[in-house]
């Protein structure tokens, strides 16, 4: 265990220095001009790809593009009154842009996160045993909370292997 | 009615069917009970399971999970002022002075029965008014139908977010997820790029564990870990109720179940609303107005009375015409219809013996509800301090295990995984996730009678207009829409006041 303590307290002072570079830095994103841009660039894509991703027959009366098109059309006027505001209150109005703070330790933060989550993923289908995956993952959240009791580690586990049991046979699912 | 409560009992009245509830009510109270897990999430996360059941007591159970879940955000409000849930702020308004003063178990058990007095009032409206309005809803063709989705969908988009607009977006979004797989009328293929899993369309649990569970797990960047520490001496008090006490609960708690009850059946609107309604309300007319705040025994009845009052009633528009009340409600249509149960006046006729089960199985959810509070409060009161390095990994492993065995392959692990990326990234926008869940849900039916009506009228969009239905739901939509854009201009005003 000690040596695994010094593996994780390196680890934990390393996440510290790069923790206290990040947590100062702030992004503000332009959240309404954002949104605005892109719903409307994904209405438009979604306009262009319909024709090779919905196929439709001649006869039809009202077929299967006529929704789809409907909402993209509904999508589009919603974002353009997004973005129109948002510029008419910058260029008219002179006001500031509509901005969210993002953090970029919490970013990162949830990037550790998210591939604690990919690679539980990938380790559950390449094995094709979901039991190892679940260990992994139970470990992978203790480090990334920097956790040092041993009893948490052993509960995680025997829960981690339990909800496996539980599907595995309980349920029948085999993974 | 009467012919089916003799078959319906018979079918609710097993020990399968019991078993399913009790443990539908433990784990909704836990789940509740820990600030940061919410209903919905539990709801999502137990969905898979319900699908090797039949309806019965797939439906008890997950509507013992919704009600005890009513009931359970109200531990931790009252025991560490953290309420568990959104819904249980209000009941910590006065649940946790009450506490402060000693009298832990007494404001617990006043949460309880008013839970219980809701939920039952709620269960019995949604049994007289079902079958009422799903009369009603029988006489809607599908340009009617059309109009009430829309008119769903404009409300829930409208009440979810911050801004109205980015609610539709939202709701477009929901929508056009819909439309991924086989065309309903035509069943050609639509959106699949080539993917032939996708052909079925996304399964929607699949989804929701991405696009509510999921996505719970990144949020936990933006917290600082730490412990709620519950201090067991708390709970010493003997938990009694005086005679004054239990007089003075009983106007709020009736008046909240009605307010409960009334703003349930909108869809949209949820148990938040209803609960801090009604302690407004109950604030207003109570004789002892100083005392909110600091401990009022009427202002905890109105609040929990009101948030379990709200069960029954979001599933009257859901089983009689398919618009779900909530987002929790909105996952038990899938639920329902795995079992080939759509809503409508069918379910009350054909289907009667089964519906009239569930309705009458609501009933009974509440009582195990009042068992089980007035046993094992002190386990929920527990559970509370559960640390998050242990709830995590168990949380992502019932998601992934879910995902997985909705159809036995990773494949739909991976699209958990991209929902919540993408609900990650529409947080940063600050777009409500909740109408993307209730357009999913009304997608495929929303289409089917937008373009079966415009069929029958040969392609005229006139359709819409042309009953009186049509125009009543078109009036509702734009009346709703000019409410909430006053209300959010009001916002905006005092916002900016301030």
């Amino acid at each position: 265990m000690e040596g695994k303590q010094s593996w994780m307290d390196r680890m934990d002072k390393k996440r510290d220095e790069i923790g206290e570079k990040l947590e100062k830095k702030e992004i503000n994103l332009p959240i309404d001009l954002i949104t605005g841009a892109l719903f409307l660039l994904i209405g438009i894509l979604t306009l262009l790809v319909m024709p090779g991703q919905v196929k439709v027959s001649d006869t039809d009366v009202v077929n299967g593009r006529a929704f789809p098109t409907l909402l993209m059309v509904v999508m589009m006027i919603c974002s353009g009154i997004v973005l129109l505001k948002e510029l008419y209150s910058v260029f008219i109005k002179k006001q500031p842009l509509t901005t969210k703070k993002v953090n970029l330790l919490i970013e990162v933060k949830a990037l550790e996160i998210l591939a604690i989550l990919v690679l539980t993923y990938v380790i559950c289908k390449v094995t094709d045993l979901f039991v190892i995956g679940a260990v992994f993952c139970s470990l992978g959240f203790l480090v990334y909370f920097r956790c040092k009791k041993k009893s948490y580690y052993a509960i995680t586990v025997t829960v981690a292997v339990l909800i496996w049991v539980a599907f595995r046979f309980g349920l029948g699912v085999a993974f | 009615m009467l012919e089916f409560i003799g078959p319906a009992l018979q079918h609710l009245f097993t020990l399968e069917n019991f078993l399913w509830i009790n443990l539908g009510v433990f784990i909704g109270s836990v789940f509740a009970a820990i600030p940061g897990l919410s209903v919905i999430l539990c709801v999502i996360l137990f969905l898979p399971f319900t699908y090797r059941m039949t309806a019965i007591p797939g439906m008890m159970f997950l509507l013992g999970i919704y009600c005890a879940g009513g009931y359970g955000g109200s531990v931790s409000a009252i025991l560490i002022n953290t309420p568990g849930t959104p819904h249980a702020a209000a009941t910590m308004m006065d649940g946790h002075p009450l506490s402060q003063k000693g009298r832990t178990k007494a404001a617990l058990k006043i949460a309880l029965y008013a839970s219980t007095f809701g939920g039952v009032f709620s269960a019995l409206m949604l049994l007289f008014l079902g079958p009422q309005v799903a009369q009603v809803a029988a006489q809607l063709g599908t340009a009617e139908y059309f109009m009430v989705c829309l008119f769903g969908l404009t409300i829930i988009a409208g009440v979810s977010g911050k801004s109205m607009i980015k609610g539709i977006i939202a709701a477009c979004i929901g929508l056009l997820i819909s439309c991924i797989g086989a065309d309903p009328m035509t069943s050609y293929d639509r959106f699949t790029f080539g993917v032939q899993r996708l052909y079925l369309g996304l399964d929607l649990a699949i989804c929701l564990i991405g696009l509510f569970a999921l996505v719970e797990v990144l949020a936990k960047a933006e917290k600082k870990p730490g412990q709620l520490i519950l201090d067991s001496k708390k709970m010493n008090d003997n938990g009694k109720i005086t005679k004054d006490e239990f007089k003075r609960m009983v106007r709020p708690t009736i008046l909240s179940s009605i307010i409960g009850v009334l703003v349930g059946i909108i869809p949209g609107t949820g148990a938040s609303e209803a609960s801090w309604f009604s302690y407004d309300r109950a604030k207003a007319m109570s004789k002892h107005k100083e005392e909110f705040g600091h401990g009022s025994v009427e202002g905890i009845a109105a609040a929990e009375s009101a948030n379990n009052a709200v069960t029954g009633a979001t599933l009257v528009p859901l089983l009689t015409m398919g618009i779900p009340g909530d987002g929790t409600v909105a996952i038990m249509l899938s639920a329902l219809m795995i079992n080939g149960l759509n809503p409508g006046l069918s379910l009350f006729t054909t289907q009667g013996d089964i519906m009239y089960a569930i309705m009458i199985g609501l009933i009974f959810v509440n009582l195990f509800m009042l068992l089980q509070g007035t046993f094992l409060t002190q386990l929920f009161a527990k559970v509370v301090s559960i640390p998050q390095e242990i709830l995590t990994p168990i949380i992502v492993l019932f998601c992934f295990a879910g995902a997985y065995s909705v159809n036995k392959n990773y494949f739909d692990v991976g699209v958990a995984l991209i929902f919540a990326v993408i609900a990650w990234l529409l947080r940063k926008l600050e777009m409500p996730p909740v109408p993307i869940l209730l357009g999913m849900v009304l997608g495929n039916m929303t289409e089917t009678n937008f373009r079966r009506a415009l069929l029958i009228s040969n392609g005229s969009p006139k359709i819409f207009v042309s009953s009186i239905y049509c125009i009543i739901f078109i009036v509702l939509t734009v009346l709703a829409v000019a409410t909430l854009i006053r209300s959010k201009m009001k916002e905006g005003r005092e916002g900016t006041k301030k």
